[in-house]
């Protein structure tokens, strides 16, 4: 897919030799995830909510789920790019480089809202959060935040083509301000709903940043690894290495909240306890232990620790990929325990039900705003190096 | 840190400026608002549906709720504090009220404002049965209000609160943040597109039945779900029938309540049935922690 590496070239360990195939493999990859997720599309538009899994009493699902993670992604990506930018780490300093730190935070920030849009009830109004906003919702506020940060963005992405200017770097801040604000603001979107015992945590906003950082550190890693310096062991392996340690930090700081929570809840077991419980030994529990854990966690732990780039690389590529099991371990467990008991057996319907299961539908659609993320990220990356030789060459 | 002191303060300039513009939209959302709901003399409803029944002593409980009614509805809006008091000792789970909303608001399979709940207690043979019929609470803080990102939920001047589906997005915040589960989301079911179907999976007779497209008249207005049209993929919730007191009906769970264990009135008339009713019984509201202040009270 894309191809625009621009690093210093020379030997890296554990860089092999490219052809033709990664690429080949990628295009692959992204044909079938678009044609399995334009099935799903077609299921969406045709039969509205019918096909899908949520409903009244779990009324968010997997693609909110996929939401907050893109965003988290997006904002943790732009804090650790932009910030090294503007802090001089080596590797991250380059104009280059900022650029596709943009690209794939608004790669991430565009599926995720993409998602969220389709599954509104009336998707058709929803530009209505931007004409008559209520601020005391989290939601406007969510939508205005990742905006304002994506104009911000694009802004910052065209001073980096000037070859002075005294406001990259202040509008850098001010976007890293708003990235590292709208991850802590998707905890706080739960947190203050008081009428889920799981979620009304302070720790929500801090494990949504943790996370946030943790996957954006760990996706850009992995796109700067394949894309940028693939045959760079100079500032590009600096750059990588600063990246990994981040993520390893990530990791540890994200699993030691986490364990804070669940082990407070399970001592003396309160009203989160019914929903940390149905995480653990619930119907899925494999997303906590298998995806979470050994995916999210133990396995990228073990390959971070080493001194192989490929290894990291796949570690990273695994912490972005898995890290969505800690978005629905908030979003769907914190639902799936009621208020008032036998609320479910007083009126029967499947959509008045305290379980949810994600279907068909929803896991194509899933598949779709990933293949919409790969493909937002190629052309950026096109523009990317189009903008960079024209604005290169003499006037 | 390489940024020079003037891009340092230009940044610091941006990040105060984005702060101080956050704190503002905040807190002028935060303050009361005009709901755009009719107040004042405009709002009062001179009705005749009890002129020709002479008051007397002894009457029917209904006949006493419908003369609060009118009484209150004489009165501008903000003066009138619904309130409903649901006595679960006569409440024999028939679910009529269920049944009877249900065919008020025509809602669809998997929508509904008034389920009853049912508690078993006890050890054989000493068992009981209680019930806990559920509608809005129109709590006077409703935690389903301020979430709402478009606006389109508030609490009227009478304390009701309902929703302008003509505005509402479907995002389904509003039911996550009721705690009471009073909310649910019309996902464009209906009754009879899956009802003539054989064993083998195939439809009998297929096609969608009339009536299932009848219009509403939930807030007064005409609302039918045909063409994907609001109320469908809206949140929809128990409103009091706001479109029956207009005309000096109760509400459809009060009428349909076959143990009269449901009643409903104006808490701000001292001798309404309702008022009494909370004053003379040891009421209680369904998940008091939670300080939603519900306007739905009962009495066990």
């Amino acid at each position: 897919m894309t191809n625009v590496g621009t690093g210093a070239a020379g030997a890296c360990g554990g860089v092999g030799r490219r052809g033709n195939g990664p690429r080949r493999l990628l295009w692959t990859i992204w044909a079938v995830l678009a044609g399995l997720g334009l099935i799903g599309i077609g299921q969406r538009v045709a039969g509205g909510h019918l096909p899908a899994g949520y409903g009244s009493y779990v009324p968010w699902g997997l693609w909110v789920a996929l939401y907050f993670h893109g965003v988290g992604i997006a904002g943790g990506a732009f804090v650790l790019g932009a910030g090294g930018f503007v802090l001089g780490v080596p590797g991250l300093d380059r104009r280059d480089v900022l650029r596709t730190v943009v690209v794939l935070a608004i790669a991430a920030i565009i599926p995720a809202f993409m998602g969220v849009w389709l599954d509104l009830g009336r998707p058709e109004r929803a530009p209505a959060i931007f004409l008559s906003p209520s601020f005391t919702s989290m939601m406007a506020f969510n939508a205005w935040m990742y905006n304002a940060f994506m104009m911000i963005a694009v802004a910052c992405w065209l001073l980096s083509f000037r070859e002075r200017s005294g406001w990259l770097k202040p509008l850098l801040c001010l976007a890293i301000m708003f990235s590292i604000l709208f991850p802590s603001q998707s905890g706080a979107f739960f947190g203050v709903v008081g009428a889920k015992g799981f979620w009304h945590s302070a720790l929500l906003p801090m494990l949504f940043l943790a996370s946030a950082i943790t996957a954006g550190a760990a996706m850009l890693l992995f796109v700067l690894a394949v894309f940028q310096f693939k045959d760079d062991c100079g500032t590009g392996c600096a750059a990588l290495r600063y990246l990994r340690n981040v993520t390893l930090a990530g990791l540890m700081v994200y699993f030691v909240f986490e364990f804070a929570e669940f082990s407070i809840a399970l001592w003396n077991p309160d009203v989160h306890a019914p929903a940390i419980e149905l995480i653990l030994w619930g119907p899925y529990w494999w997303v906590f232990w298998i995806v979470h854990l050994l995916l999210g966690g133990a396995i990228p732990l073990g390959l971070l620790l080493t001194r192989r780039r490929a290894a990291w690389t796949l570690a990273a590529f695994l912490v972005a990929v898995a890290f969505v099991s800690a978005r629905l371990n908030v979003l769907v467990p914190g639902q799936a325990v009621g208020e008032i008991e036998g609320l479910q057996e007083a009126f029967q319907h499947d959509r008045l039900k305290y379980i949810y299961h994600a279907t068909a539908m929803e896991y194509l659609v899933g598949l779709f705003l990933v293949a919409a993320g790969m493909a937002v990220f190629h052309l950026g990356e096109r523009i990317n190096a189009w903008a960079a030789r024209w604005t290169a060459s003499p006037a | 840190m390489s940024m020079d002191r003037r891009e340092f303060v230009k940044a610091g300039a941006l990040a105060g400026a984005g702060l101080a513009a956050t704190a503002t939209l905040v807190i002028r959302d935060r303050r009361p608002r005009h709901t755009g709901d009719p107040r004042g003399q405009e709002t009062i409803r001179h009705l005749s549906a009890l002129d020709g029944v002479p008051p007397r002593i002894g009457e029917d409980l209904l006949i006493q709720m419908q003369r609060d009614l009118v009484k209150a509805m004489a009165k501008p809006m903000e003066q009138r504090r619904w309130a409903m008091v649901i006595d679960q000792r006569k409440c024999v789970g028939c679910h009529a009220c269920t049944i009877g909303c249900v065919a008020e608001n025509k809602l669809p399979p998997g929508v509904v404002y008034r389920p009853v709940v049912t508690e078993e207690g006890g050890e054989y043979p000493n068992v009981h049965l209680k019930f806990t019929p559920r509608p809005c609470m129109q709590c006077e803080k409703p935690p389903c209000v301020p979430v709402c990102p478009v606006r389109a939920t508030w609490r009227r001047a009478d304390g009701v609160t309902v929703v302008d589906y003509d505005k509402c997005i479907g995002c389904r915040y509003c039911l996550t943040a009721c705690p009471y589960g009073a909310r649910t989301s019309d996902f464009g079911e209906y009754y009879t597109d899956a009802a003539a179907v054989g064993a083998d999976g195939v439809a009998v007779s297929g096609g969608r039945a009339p009536w299932e497209d009848q219009p509403n008249h939930e807030y007064g207005k005409r609302w039918s779900r045909g063409g994907h049209r609001s109320p469908m993929g809206n949140a929809r919730k128990c409103h009091f029938c706001l479109h029956r007191l207009e005309h000096g009906e109760l509400p459809v769970c009060v009428t349909t309540c076959i143990g009269r264990a449901t009643y409903f009135g104006d808490i701000s008339d001292p001798d309404g049935v309702v008022t009494e009713l909370i004053a003379r019984h040891n009421v209680h509201t369904l998940l008091p922690h939670k300080g939603t202040r519900p306007r739905v009270y009962y009495i066990a």
